[in-house]
């Protein structure tokens, strides 16, 4: 209503509070910083000098910018896969009713809930036979398992916010359903596209077990090389430290993106 | 407060408000939401704030209840400045535009949270007396998400008077989500409560028939300034202002330029009345109740005293006390847009075409720079 | 949705339902498969019927790894709920700083799981860490790679870290959906800043907090990246839970059976907890109208 409205435990909260967290959150990303921007001598020794050699090691080495470059690309294939798929399906229970809709709904949420650990041997020999292994689509598809269910779930609520009525004038208009679906009606949930972007994103780049086990040595995803960095002799801190910054910048770019939508993401499109 | 055996025998001893020279301008924007702006409420009246959507009416509620701080202009409860008060401390209670509960509590909770300083004993009484009062007596033990809106409503209303030493209720447009068939039911229970208790209420509206019907006195809000406070009747027979006149009643007055000359009053140089003022340009206004019309074919031409008009269109409005009433929307033939008049003669003789508009000349206002003439004091001062 | 059954729309999910079938059902369908059979080559299978079951059931590691699995799961829970709500009580509702502390505040959300091992990795060592020097020159000889104790506080500290934004996330569009007449209201009736909390935004955020705690019990059962770049499991086993027992069972010694009957009731207490708390909360709900 207005603003400046004084009201206890609302508006005028303790802020000290959300210092403090940001503090909390701050301090070990700023440390990483710090030891991506060091060389390892003056890391080790506590002495302080300022070097971009890391970085410069990162995009001078394949091994490390050919790792971003297959994260992203099986991130980027889930992605379009999962919102591709999604997208159909969540209208469907939007706007329909249907034999079993609700079941297959819950269903499908209770995928998200596999651990996936469990799947380590049984997507490993199924990508192996099918021929996918070692090749980003495995990886993407394999993290279907876990986005398309939530990309199906936001997608709804999403959607269900529009009004029928407008697929109603569409109909009344004499638009096909594709044009209508295309042209009108994605428009409208845009925002809720993008936060299951997000959602995709926050899952797809940042998982390590599935990228490994269905990757080799030709699609190294960039979270297998660091990991593979630190069981090699002596630890290069500098340069894993340059390589865990570059990992944020993607997930900072997305969230940036969607920043206006995140909040009604987070009520997964449902809000009152 | 009084302790008797029905909590609510006497009537409550609320405050009486006085505001002056109140303005608000929230930061950012270019103009005064509240500017200037004096009213005073009596103790235990019902005063309606009728203004249109934006005119600063929840602005005000804010300012009276605390919620906003005044940064001009002071507040007095019963001659005492509230200004640096915060609402729990003005004893002010607000009922919104939806029923505002908490709805982890039981109905009798919800009335109890407001008077928690109270003995158990006492807080009992006072929510079954007030609960029965409103018909809500077998809610008590339920929680909000049980009942209807129009019950939830009641029962807001019911927690606004909870407090033992409540000084004011504010009341912002609170039947907005009732159904239109609730809407009646919910304002005589308002009206009567408000009377049997002798409540100090500010009830805010957009709707001017819930204004008229509720209050003792109506004040008028437009543009951040009352342009008038008075009685409903006095409102329909002398509004002080343009917009006051446009605004309450339905359909609301008819305005027409013209000038005076002469104590004549003149519409493109026919003559509709006399009045006593300067002479010099204005407009006139008649309520659509206060003309009647002739039709040209049953008379000569336009006699003295009337206005040659052209007939448009009529409508039935329906039966008033079994007289059947209509509307009939004619047009000056100088041009000037339309008139409504609301007649009791038979709509069948009154045909599209040309005919006389008499204007009761007792009744006839005349307005300059949007002020009754007679009234320009007011409007500069306020 | 009153509309009449139209069973065309299956079309609609049906890509779906392929997707999830592929990634899921088949290698379900497979480890279900595997627990009940003793696999001695690829050729060679014998069905053993719930015999791998009982051996898991029985196997003390698996029954640690369980208990430690139960009581980080815990221990988080009690920390990221109430702080995470704390945290979104304290973010401004509107105003122009909004956008960017909800972006500041997704950040730890969408690093890498093993980046954010390996910043923790680096920020407790009592050597070139910011936090394990500090605690050091505080007096605690502090070194998570020798101390079961002190793995434990920094696993805690970086699970923390990296979720309790996803709590404050869910709990702060709740509460942005809270009308601010009911905070007026609350004002209006003199209640502190506890009764407010209590009255007003507890009870609008149930549903919420239903997804947050559903989300964070089942992810922090599955944990694997974070504990094992941090920690290896140890020192000793002192930090391996679940996932990591599975996962080194499974890859390191090609025995499928019994990893296949591991992996499935891995599943099934992850479904059981969350079945619980969901049936308990619709219990409750059963109280209230």
């Amino acid at each position: 209503m207005s603003r400046g409205l004084n009201h206890k435990g609302g508006y005028k909260q303790a802020h000290w509070v959300l210092l403090l967290y940001g503090l909390y959150l701050a301090l070990p990303i700023y440390w990483l910083l710090r030891l991506a921007l060091q060389s390892n001598q003056a890391t080790l020794s506590g002495g302080a000098d300022w070097t971009l050699a890391n970085f410069a090691e990162i995009f001078s080495n394949p091994v490390w910018y050919e790792g971003f470059a297959n994260s992203l690309s099986y991130v980027a294939i889930n992605t379009v896969i999962s919102v591709s798929v999604a997208l159909p399906a969540a209208y469907a229970f939007s706007r329909y009713r249907f034999l079993g809709d609700k079941h297959l709904f819950f269903w499908l949420l209770s995928n998200r809930m596999a651990p996936p650990a469990v799947f380590l041997l049984p997507f490993f020999q199924l990508y192996s036979a099918v021929g996918l292994f070692d090749t980003p689509l495995a990886v993407a598809l394999a993290h279907c398992l876990f986005t398309v269910p939530l990309s199906v779930w936001i997608l709804e609520g999403f959607m269900s916010a529009v009004p029928k009525s407008l697929d109603e004038m569409a109909r009344i208009d004499g638009h096909s359903l594709p044009y209508f679906f295309f042209r009108i009606f994605l428009p409208t949930i845009r925002g809720g596209i993008g936060v299951t972007v997000f959602f995709c994103f926050m899952f797809s780049w940042v998982e390590l077990l599935l990228a490994r086990t269905l990757t080799g040595s030709e699609t190294k995803p960039i979270v297998v090389v660091m990991t593979r960095t630190v069981s090699a002799s002596g630890i290069d801190w500098g340069v894993l430290a340059a390589a865990g910054v570059l990992t944020i910048l993607p997930g900072i770019a997305v969230v940036w993106f969607v920043r206006r939508h995140l909040v009604k993401g987070f009520a997964l499109g449902r809000v009152s | 407060m009084v302790l008797a055996n029905r909590v609510f025998d006497r009537k409550l001893r609320m405050a009486e408000i006085q505001l002056s020279g109140l303005t608000f301008r929230y930061p950012g924007a270019e103009d005064a939401t509240l500017a200037d702006l004096s009213l005073s409420v009596r103790r235990g009246e019902a005063h309606a704030l009728l203004g249109s959507s934006g005119a600063g009416k929840s602005t005000l509620l804010n300012l009276l209840s605390g919620l906003l701080p005044a940064p001009a202009g002071s507040i007095f409860f019963d001659g005492g400045d509230v200004g640096d008060l915060e609402p729990w401390a003005r004893k002010v209670t607000q009922v919104f535009q939806f029923p505002v509960l908490y709805e982890a509590m039981t109905v009798a909770e919800n009335l109890a949270f407001p008077m928690r300083e109270l003995p158990a004993a006492e807080q009992r009484r006072r929510a079954e007396d007030v609960a029965e009062r409103l018909g809500i007596a077998v809610a008590l033990k339920v929680r909000p998400a049980g009942l209807t809106l129009v019950q939830k409503q009641l029962v807001a209303i019911g927690k606004a008077l909870m407090r033992p030493d409540v000084s004011l209720v504010l009341l912002d447009e609170p039947l907005t989500a009732a159904e239109p068939e609730h809407k009646w039911q919910l304002r005589q229970t308002l009206r009567a409560l408000q009377a049997d208790l002798g409540a100090t209420m500010i009830y805010v509206t957009h709707d001017q028939t819930e204004a008229l019907t509720f209050a003792d006195r109506v004040s008028v809000l437009h543009e951040g300034r009352i342009l008038q406070t008075g009685t409903p009747e006095a409102l329909v027979a002398t509004p002080d202002h343009e917009h006051v006149g446009y605004f309450v009643g339905s359909p609301g007055m008819n305005l027409l330029d013209g000038e005076i000359r002469s104590g004549r009053c003149l519409v493109n140089g026919a003559e509709i009345g006399h009045l006593q003022a300067a002479d010099g340009p204005c407009r006139f206004g008649f309520r659509p109740e206060w003309a009647t019309l002739t039709v040209e074919s049953e008379e000569e031409s336009a006699t003295a005293g009337t206005l040659p008009v052209g007939v448009r269109a009529t409508r039935t409005l329906g039966t008033v006390r079994g007289v059947p009433h209509g509307l009939v929307i004619a047009e000056p033939i100088s041009g000037q847009g339309d008139i409504e008049l609301v007649t009791r003669q038979d709509l069948d003789r009154i045909v599209a075409g040309p005919a006389a508009l008499r204007i009761d000349p007792d009744r006839l206002l005349a307005f300059r720079d949007g002020w009754r003439i007679g009234m320009e004091s007011v409007g500069s001062g306020s | 949705m009153n509309e009449p059954l139209n069973n065309r729309a299956w079309l609609g999910v049906l890509p779906v339902l392929l997707i999830v079938a592929f990634s899921a059902v088949i290698p379900l369908m497979t480890v279900v498969n595997y627990s009940v059979q003793d696999i001695f080559d690829v050729n060679t299978r014998l069905f053993v019927g719930l015999d791998w079951y009982r051996e898991t059931l029985r196997d003390p590691r698996f029954l640690d790894a369980l208990l430690r699995q139960l009581t980080f799961s815990g221990i988080v829970l009690a920390i990221e709920l109430p702080l995470g709500v704390l945290v979104a009580r304290s973010i401004p509702r509107d105003g122009r700083w909004v956008g960017l502390i909800l972006v500041l505040l997704a950040v730890p959300l969408l690093i890498p799981w093993n980046v954010v091992g390996t910043i923790w990795q680096l920020f407790a060592r009592p050597d070139i860490g910011l936090l394990g020097q500090l605690v050091n020159e505080l007096g605690v000889p502090f070194n998570y790679t020798a101390s079961p104790a002190h793995a434990w506080v920094t696993l805690v500290m970086m699970d923390v870290w990296h979720w309790t934004s996803l709590v404050a996330l869910l709990a702060f569009s709740g509460l942005t959906a809270i009308p601010s007449a009911c905070y007026q209201a609350a004002v209006m009736d003199g209640a502190n800043t506890w009764q407010v909390f209590r009255h007003v935004e507890l009870p609008r955020l149930k549903a919420v907090l239903v997804i947050a705690v559903l989300l964070r019990l089942m992810d922090s059962f599955m944990i694997y990246t974070e504990p094992f770049v941090l920690t290896g499991g140890g020192p000793g086993n002192s930090t391996t839970f679940l996932s990591q027992y599975l996962t080194s069972m499974a890859v390191g010694q090609f025995d499928l059976g019994p990893a296949a009957a591991f992996s499935v009731l891995y599943f099934l207490v992850v479904l059981l907890l969350c079945w619980l708390f969901y049936t308990s909360v619709i219990a409750n709900r059963g109280n209230e109208p």
